[in-house]
């Protein structure tokens, strides 16, 4: 495919071209970056890091009516995602492109969620590569991603200095390309090898690193071992690590309802952190401390996951270990597994 | 400063004694200048504490954080005492604690710490964005001494140091069994400026400003797992009949949220900021626990975690309380 | 916010069982007409109500909250009302605080033989939302729905 350029001046343009369909881009709140939906390409704000929160609410909202009924009344009235029309989210990170991917096995599993899979099927990710690592504990690569990865992404766009490079990596990034093909010209001839060149260099600044062979399968064996109380002796168990996690997916199913009647059910994030996670009806507590509830955490995604789909549920973007109040490190952790 | 192998030696003598179960230190964290909360339970494991003013932690929180399981047959529980060190502004947790009887003095053994400040860690990290190897801080004076990677930095003591500490009433803790230092003298006050110059705007202005904020919210309730004074076994939160917030993220439930969680903090927060320091989304929730605050000093003459003796403000009240607001 | 002329606010009382509750019964029983914009819920002492209610009614619709109870001295549990004068005091600053009009959340002390009272403070109130407005700061939205 041919490579195009988006040059920076036109970037406002190719924005505003974008937000005739639900246009999700980095823009500032405060200091803090979050992924929003915006109207004015002004909002943009792509000479960023990493947003705090990853884009993954973009597919899988933290809150979701699933459908609405009134009390009494045997109707109900599903949610129809087409209703939220074509999506593009601009400018993610590679590594949450990645997530978006691996996530989609869970929910095309044993059952195809149809909310879910309806707002893939209509979302397209441009993906923004990290010419710097984000941050110091980025780590990405240990995990079979890349600054410059494309898996999950339709498109990916890499800053050059005066213009991005574009480069279309799905049919849907190809049409997304056409509906730009006034913004876009053709890019120079020797940018793939640039790109390529920027992409090694930039591997080469990540790191922080883990070898994760062997960690699924020895994971079980691990299950009585003393290190998890531990790795989670300062945990507050608050849902930081895993709310911030572009691959956690677990959510609870809660029915709102009005005085009138009316509700809804709906669906949000739930954390397997949180102590009434798995609480039973009963009072009991299958994981009643932070210590089961930290090897959950570690176990679901570098052991049950694997064990389902082939593929660990993490992508090295270190929210977990920046944003973690007590600096609790998943590398240090899985160190100590490895050691054990 | 407080002298490193002054510390462990003590630390050791404490843990040693057969009436001590634990003890809560810091120790270096994994990367960069972090540091982190260590868990001591046995003498052999004081070889990697520290204090520095990367120390931010308030390890009061674990005091009340604890899980108690329930005891088997034929086993006694373990009540020997927790020892813990704080600072000035953590020992008014233990203070406030102890007010609301949270549990006997007897059952913890305090190791104060006077304290010149800490850091905010996210203007360290903001500073020294790529700093990976560990790196230690230092306050010599009227600076912080970073050293890293073989190289040693001095930064003005205001430009790294917690909003908290430039407003510190209490730099030397307020309870304490063993201090590891000599007592600092006050040397800041709190004017609340920053609750008058918002309390000024206009209605729709402040509510602008908060609903921005609040809005950023992703319910993960670090600042309340996080809080001191947040200890309740049944809280409001987690409880579904009746369901007050709601876990659904929105506006609404959102701004219910931070009301519930700073008026349960009224007249019981004592201003260690760690609820601020761990919000991933930044949102100023000392702003809220700062306004509650005020009032209940104005209203009241009333400070959280001061003096055990006092009860607890909203359980007790004068006849004389203002009541002009009262048609 | 805009003064609409048709707006008819709605108001929740919570008005303690011994005192206010009876004098918004005596206003009744004399005939005296008072706003209907408000919808009473008896509680047994304003010292039951929990900022919670406040909040909670904030969002379900309510655009103002009044809470009555008796005179200090009167509470018919000794000192219910002092504690409820503590927390409404600090709750109605911080309501402030955010954002949230003063004239939302009042509180009264009305006695059994205060008819007449009830009317002056169901007035005032009724006049001080309709001069803010609809609630609509943190009302449950049915945005999403």
């Amino acid at each position: 495919m041919a490579l195009k350029k988006l040059s920076k001046e036109k970037v406002g343009e190719a924005l505003a071209e974008l937000s005739k369909f639900r246009l999700i881009a980095p823009a500032k709140s405060d200091d803090v970056v979050v992924f929003k939906q915006i109207s004015d390409p002004a909002e943009a704000y792509l000479e960023y890091g990493n947003s705090t929160v990853p884009p993954k609410k973009f597919a899988f909202p933290q809150t979701e009516t699933l459908f609405r009924f009134v009390t009494g009344s045997p109707d109900l009235t599903a949610k129809n995602v087409e209703e939220e029309g074509t999506t593009v989210i601009f400018g993610l990170r590679p590594c949450d492109a990645r997530a978006m991917a691996i996530v989609d096995k869970l929910f095309s599993w044993d059952f195809d969620d149809p909310y879910y899979l309806k707002r893939r099927e209509l979302t397209t990710l441009v993906g923004m590569a990290c010419v710097e690592p984000p941050s110091v504990n980025c780590f990405c690569t240990s995990l079979g991603g890349s600054p410059f990865g494309t898996e999950g992404l339709d498109l990916l766009l890499t800053d050059m200095g005066d213009y991005y490079l574009v480069e279309a990596l799905t049919d849907k990034g190809e049409k997304l390309e056409e509906t730009l093909s006034s913004q876009l010209e053709d890019a120079p001839a020797d940018d793939e090898k640039k790109a390529k060149d920027m992409a090694a260099a930039s591997e080469g600044k990540i790191r922080r690193s883990i070898n994760t062979e062997g960690i699924p399968e020895k994971l079980p064996d691990l299950w009585e071992n003393g290190l998890w109380k531990k790795v989670s002796a300062a945990c507050l168990g608050c849902g930081i690590c895993t709310f911030l996690c572009p691959t956690c997916h677990c959510f609870d199913i809660q029915d709102e309802v009005e005085e009138s009647g009316e509700g809804r059910r709906c669906r949000m994030w739930d954390s397997c952190m949180f102590e009434e996670y798995t609480v039973h009806a009963s009072g009991h507590n299958p994981r009643p401390t932070r210590k089961e509830r930290t090897r959950n955490r570690i176990n679901h995604k570098y052991s049950y996951y694997p064990a389902h789909f082939d593929v660990i549920a993490c992508v090295g973007c270190g929210r977990c270990i920046n944003l973690c109040p007590v600096n609790i490190d998943i590398l240090e952790i899985l160190d100590q597994v490895v050691d054990a | 400063m407080v002298d490193v192998n002054k510390l462990r030696e003590k630390a050791r003598e404490v843990i040693s004694r057969e009436d001590v179960r634990e003890l809560i230190g810091y120790r270096p964290g994994t990367y960069g200048f972090r540091a982190r909360p260590a868990f001591v339970m046995g003498p052999d494991d004081t070889g990697e504490l520290i204090f520095t003013p990367a120390c931010v932690n308030n390890l009061a929180s674990y005091i009340v954080l604890e899980e108690k399981l329930p005891v088997k047959r034929g086993e006694e529980p373990d009540l020997r005492k927790v020892a813990v060190m704080v600072k000035g502004c953590d020992s008014r947790a233990l203070v406030q604690q102890m007010e609301e009887k949270a549990y006997d003095r007897d059952r913890i053994l305090v190791l104060g710490i006077p304290c010149r400040g800490v850091v905010d860690m996210a203007k360290v990290q903001a500073k020294y964005p790529d700093v990976l190897e560990m790196g230690e801080i230092a306050l010599e004076g009227d600076k912080f001494v970073l050293s890293f990677n073989g190289t040693k930095e001095e930064v003005p003591r205001e430009e790294l140091v917690a909003d908290k500490c430039l407003r510190c009433r209490y730099p030397t803790p307020l309870v304490y069994d063993e201090l590891l230092d000599e007592e600092v003298e006050r040397f800041a006050d709190d004017d609340f400026a920053d609750v008058a110059e918002l309390e000024k705007r206009a209605a729709d202005d402040k509510w602008a400003y908060w609903e921005e904020k609040f809005s950023r919210c992703i319910r993960c309730y670090s600042c309340r797992n996080v809080c001191p004074m947040c200890y309740c076994e049944d809280c409001v939160l987690d409880r579904l009949q009746p369901q007050w917030m709601r876990r659904s993220v929105d506006i609404s439930e959102n701004t219910a949220y931070h009301i519930s969680r700073a008026y349960h903090l009224a007249g019981r927060c004592i201003q260690c900021g760690e609820c601020q320091r761990v919000c991933p989304v930044d949102i100023p929730l000392m702003e809220l626990n700062r306004k509650f605050y005020k009032d209940v000093e104005d209203l009241y003459d009333y400070e959280p975690g001061t003096n055990v003796e006092n009860p607890p403000l909203l359980s007790t009240f004068k006849v004389e309380d203002k009541e002009d607001f009262i048609m | 916010m805009a003064e609409n002329k048709d707006f008819e606010p709605n108001i929740v009382a919570f008005l303690c069982n011994w005192c206010s509750y009876a004098g918004a019964d005596l206003a009744g029983t004399s005939r005296i007409t008072y706003p209907s914009n408000v919808r009473v819920i008896r509680v047994m002492c304003s010292g039951r109500v929990n900022p919670l209610f406040v909040m909670n009614a904030l969002q379900q619709g309510a655009d103002g909250v009044l809470i009555s109870g008796c005179h200090p001295g009167d509470c018919h549990y000794m000192h219910g009302n002092y504690y409820a004068r503590r927390r409404f005091n600090l709750m109605r600053n911080f309501l402030e605080y955010l954002g949230v009009e003063p004239e939302r959340v009042r509180m009264s002390w009305v006695s059994a033989s205060e008819g007449a009272k009830w009317k002056e403070v169901i007035e005032e109130v009724s006049e001080g939302i309709k001069k803010v407005g609809p609630m609509d700061q943190f009302k449950r939205r049915q945005l999403n729905w």
